[in-house]
């Protein structure tokens, strides 16, 4: 295999940050579309109907056709999905706001923040073991390089998620901060008191998969947590999930936690004062944050690019037939597969469950789940230790 | 064009040096406070990145996840609670600053003093091997998560425990001062 040149290798790293942002900036406008739409067959609605392709009469006349037979009309999945290129548009075209006694440079900054900080975190995160692809023969420069299925596979790699997840604070802070309008700066203290304590429990929740695979890298810890684990190994996994989960909910500002936007107490929270392409920005971190919470959650308890969740697929494998060994193998189409059943479950519990109060969402995390989460690490440190 | 690359990485720690000190000169010289914290953040990821430049991923990102991530929020949401818009709390603060030009005078005359070797000596720095054996099996550049904590653990575990007992300490002591209204 050849060995790249410094050039190269930064070219190869530009193409998987590419892969990446297209990767992002697929799912989060289809997480959008699909919030909207499961939301509405939740409720018992159509969700968005209204900008439909060019098909309009055609769908529109077998839709008819269908609620004359008392059917919900099937085609009514995919209409509205026009739609999404007049938000993107009408978020570009908007004009963009800034309050006159605004601070002007934090008011700028604070949404770049929020959008970096959620962005970057998929450096360490690695879709697959090993090589994704090979760049073929003929391709100009990089041809027959491999392109590894991570960024940056660090060392440290959960360090750098979680120090760069908490990073994104300041965005909502600064931006609370910034407006100098009252809804926004409660919205900003309430998010930052929010996030910080929720770290807390979802750190110590990733500290059981860390005891369990003894590394801190994120291919090396997922590949442990899915293949190498005896069956012991299932019992902690699925408590520190769900306990990860409801803190990963807190933590993208989600409902039942969606404190610092709470409509009906806070306008819209932190982004009150923002318009166009910078209330974009937010609007899109959330979102990626979302998929980021998701992509940790697969990858250390769902087995990530391995097909079973909590292991199973290290049980399962010894017994695999050889026709379906293919199932038995990490693939990139695994991991996205359950990044996008995580983000349905996002939604499905935004149309479930309400919201919580200010100080019962505080005390959820500091009086049950931090001793869950600290219950849940002993028990995986007995696991390592006896089993 | 690889040339060009090299030299880059090869310069990363000064870089990324130069842009920690011009940040922490943002942060003491701007007026607001908050600007000020934004410049203490940034000199923090610097600093991370110093520490990624040597090959010291472990303490890069304890860098951003502690200082970065942790103490500088509890700053900001000081900072941002006690708006320092009037103008006594100003002249309080900033009669303090001829004092701190020269007490990082004093601060950097001392470094340069431990450091003199180190900066302008052929000596290379041997990034956290604390004794020898420690590191043994292990490659400090790539693991050095467990080299750090073969340290921690290993040759150093009393103080390590007698510093979180200090921290515990401070952690009551903030408690009992906020919670002597009721009591």
């Amino acid at each position: 295999m050849p060995i790249p040149t410094l050039t190269q290798s930064i070219v190869i790293t530009l193409v998987q940050c590419l892969l990446v942002v297209i990767f992002v900036f697929v799912v989060v406008p289809l997480t959008v579309f699909a919030e909207r739409k499961v939301l509405g067959y939740l409720q018992q609605r159509l969700g968005s109907t209204r900008v439909a392709s060019g098909h309009v009469g055609i769908t529109g006349w077998m839709n008819r056709g269908m609620w004359k037979w008392g059917r919900i009309p099937v085609l009514s999945y995919w209409r509205g999905i026009p739609g999404l290129v007049a938000d993107v548009l009408k978020l570009i075209l908007k004009e963009d706001i800034i309050p006159a006694k605004a601070d002007r440079f934090v008011f700028f900054i604070a949404p770049a923040i929020s959008m970096v900080s959620a962005v970057v975190v998929f450096a360490a995160v690695s879709f697959v073991p090993g090589v994704f692809f090979t760049f073929p023969k003929w391709f100009p420069f990089v041809g027959g390089l491999p392109v590894s299925g991570g960024i940056a596979d660090i060392n440290v790699g959960l360090l750098w998620i979680l120090g760069v997840a908490s990073v994104g604070v300041y965005g909502i802070v600064l931006a609370g901060w910034a407006s100098n309008s009252k809804y926004p700066l409660l919205g900003g203290l309430r998010s930052a008191a929010q996030m910080v304590s929720y770290e807390v429990p979802l750190a110590i929740s990733l500290l059981a998969p860390v005891v369990l695979s003894a590394s801190l890298n994120f291919g090396e810890m997922s590949a442990r947590m899915a293949v190498g684990l005896p069956f012991w190994g299932l019992v902690p996994q699925i408590l520190g999930f769900l306990i990860y989960l409801t803190c990963g909910f807190a933590e993208t500002n989600r409902l039942p936690f969606d404190m610092p936007e709470a409509e009906n107490e806070l306008v819209a929270g932190f982004h009150t004062e923002y318009s166009g392409m910078k209330f974009g920005f937010f609007y899109l971190a959330e979102y990626i944050n979302m998929t980021v919470v998701a992509a940790l959650a697969s990858g250390f308890f769902l087995g990530g690019p391995w097909l079973l969740p909590f292991g199973l697929q290290g049980l399962v494998n010894p017994f695999l037939p050889a026709f379906l060994s293919w199932f038995g193998e990490p693939h990139a189409i695994f991991f996205v597969v359950k990044i996008i059943f995580l983000l349905f479950t996002y939604i499905w519990v935004r149309g479930t469950i309400p919201r919580y109060r200010y100080d019962q969402v505080m005390s959820v995390a500091w009086k049950y789940l931090i001793p869950l989460a600290l219950f849940n690490l002993l028990l995986a440190a007995l696991v390592r230790c006896f089993a | 064009m690889e040339h060009l690359l090299e030299t880059i990485g090869r310069n990363m720690f000064a870089i990324f040096g130069v842009m920690a000190l011009g940040s922490a000169a943002f942060m003491v010289a701007s007026r607001s406070a908050v600007h000020s914290v934004l410049g203490f953040l940034f000199a923090m990821l610097c600093i991370a990145g110093c520490f990624l430049s040597l090959e010291a991923e472990f303490l890069g990102m304890a860098q951003i996840l502690v200082y970065a991530g942790g103490i500088v929020v509890l700053f900001l949401f000081v900072v941002m609670l006690v708006e320092m818009s009037k103008k006594k709390e100003k002249e309080v603060f900033q009669a303090q600053s001829r004092y701190a030009v020269v007490a990082v005078l004093f601060g950097a005359a001392a470094f340069m003093g431990v450091f003199r070797k180190v900066i302008f000596g052929t000596a290379s720095v041997e990034a956290l091997v604390l004794r020898p054996e420690l590191a043994q099996g292990l490659n400090v550049a790539k693991q050095n998560a467990q080299a750090v904590s073969r340290g921690l653990f290993a040759d150093y575990l009393l103080p390590f425990e007698i510093l979180s007992v200090i921290l515990l300490v401070a952690l009551v002591g903030a408690v009992v001062l906020a919670k002597t209204e009721r009591v």
